[in-house]
């Protein structure tokens, strides 16, 4: 589904005049600066950041260093309990209460607790962010792993399938669609858990940048990073389809 | 116990769910390179049947001997299909064909040169890197039929494998099926509602009864081979056969065992 130019060119055309009306009314005084700020002054605001002091590419890296490293752990230990619980059912009996437990709190609540613990650097943005991942990814694959056809296994059994076959040749395979949607929903609440966290109390990343910015009402700045935010959120979901429309041909 | 004659022997075969009796007191025999099919009323215990014999559920009551050997899940000399083509989806039409040689250990190329051939045999030969959601309904229990195919089992259990299929889809899949056969004459268990079907491809046509599953008949279809099903549905005899079925079916369906023996 490409765009087509007259497509590309109507979008242009819709954000221009949006964006000269919202300039104007900046001007006019019809829309208060204070509140909403201005085009020219958000561009400003991303040029100086980005081209000039290059102060924003560093809180930038703070943020995704802190979205990687939360959704790496988060998935791999996820991934590697939900395998564990397909091989050996009874872990699964065992924990499902507690994990629901932990599950059902708003794990942003815990970062004041995570701030005590991991200070005000990247540990506590990383432990919020992981623990969103983590069990998205583990519902996901748990989820995926149940949803084996009863077809394949029994064709497989029929064959003569070991175990282990059976579990390499077609549970695991048959899960991954699942886990793999599991992953793009755990990379955006990575990035949600780490800059939530980043606003709470941080020293660093974009989170703090925009509270920052809120508290000294530099409204320009805030709507700067909103704008990021949305597209860095976007560069990852697109990332991520990419990612699974290459690996996940057959579907 | 093993008598040379014979390839699957099923001797005062009982089965219950419980309180439900499923099959009651069912004895078949099945000779080398026989084509055997069941037939009767849904619930009658033909899959039950049939999954016995993959040693998928295990034998309460009576006897089975396949090759002589006790059924047993993974056993070497049986191939096993379903009426859905359960393909693998991420593996292509050729991943799939040698699928099960690969589940026994068969080397890559051993296992893909078996497949390919049996892939060509079903007409699928350009389709090979293809996925099975890029296939029709068709050509899917193609790639299915060159799986079975494709394992050396001297016995062959089919459950339905074309009952999903439009009639002439069906047609055609059950004169490739016949090809297939006729070639090497394997033995097969073949589960189907479709009277036609049974009468055109089996050696023998067994009717069992409504729940409890009983034996109402067993009939030799005394058809020349090599046959072909567009060719029978104008021959007479063929429909005389069938009409004689259908009455055994029906005093089956009653409960009662037919004495049409």
């Amino acid at each position: 589904m490409k765009a087509s130019w007259t497509e590309i060119v109507a979008h242009g055309a819709f954000i221009a005049v949006c964006l000269a009306l919202w300039e104007w009314g900046a001007r006019t005084q019809y829309l208060p600066q204070t509140f909403f700020g201005s085009p020219i002054g958000i561009a400003a605001y991303l040029w100086e950041g980005f081209a000039v002091s290059k102060k924003l590419w560093h809180e930038l890296g703070y943020t995704v260093a802190g979205t990687l490293i939360s959704f790496l752990l988060g998935s791999v230990a996820a991934i590697a309990l939900g395998l564990a619980f397909a091989m050996f059912p009874k872990l699964e009996h065992a924990m499902d209460p507690y994990l629901a437990v932990l599950n059902a709190m708003p794990r942003i609540a815990l970062a004041p607790l995570f701030l005590l613990w991991f200070g005000l650097g990247i540990g506590s943005k990383v432990a919020v962010g992981t623990s969103l991942a983590f069990f998205i990814v583990l519902a996901n694959t748990v989820a995926g792993i149940r949803g084996v056809s009863q077809d394949h296994i029994v064709l497989s059994r029929a064959m003569g399938a070991t175990r282990s076959q059976i579990f390499f040749k077609v549970t695991l395979p048959s899960a991954v669609p699942v886990i793999f949607s599991g992953l793009r929903l755990a990379l955006i609440f990575s990035m949600l858990g780490v800059i939530g966290a980043e606003i709470i109390a941080a020293e660093h990343g974009l989170g703090q940048v925009l509270s920052y910015l809120q508290s000294t009402f530099n409204m320009n700045g805030v709507m700067g990073l909103l704008l990021l935010l949305a597209c860095l959120g976007m560069i990852v979901t697109r990332g991520m389809s990419r990612l699974e429309r290459a690996l996940l041909k057959w579907q | 116990m093993l008598t040379p004659t014979t390839a699957i022997r099923i001797a005062g075969l009982t089965v219950r769910f419980g309180e439900v009796l499923a099959v009651d007191d069912a004895s078949i025999d099945v000779e080398p390179g026989e084509f055997v099919s069941i037939v009767g009323p849904s619930g009658c215990g033909k899959t039950t049947i049939l999954n016995l014999l993959t040693g998928l559920v295990p034998l309460e009551s009576g006897e089975i001997s396949i090759l002589g050997k006790r059924p047993v899940a993974g056993n070497p000399d049986i191939a096993y299909m379903l009426a859905r083509d359960s393909l693998l989806p991420w593996r292509s039409a050729l991943g799939n064909a040698s699928y099960g040689l690969e589940v026994r250990g068969v080397p890559r190329e051993a296992r893909e040169a078996k497949a390919r051939q049996l892939l060509a045999r079903v007409g699928l030969a350009d389709f090979e890197h293809h996925w099975p959601k890029q296939l029709s309904h068709g050509m899917r229990q193609r790639a299915a039929l060159a799986r079975t195919f494709c394992l050396d089992a001297p016995v062959l259990l089919m459950d339905e494998p074309f009952g999903a299929l439009d009639a002439q889809t069906k047609l055609q899949l059950e004169d490739l099926l016949l090809e297939l056969w006729n070639a090497e004459r394997r033995t097969v268990v073949f589960i189907t509602h479709d009277l036609a079907e049974a009468v055109a491809l089996s050696d023998r046509v067994v009717v069992m009864s409504a729940r409890p599953g009983r034996i109402v008949e067993q009939m030799p279809i005394d058809l020349p081979r090599p046959r072909s099903v567009r060719t029978l549905q104008k021959s007479h005899e063929f429909h005389d056969i069938y009409s004689d079925l259908w009455e055994a079916l029906e005093a089956g369906m009653k409960g009662a065992p037919a004495a049409l023996q």
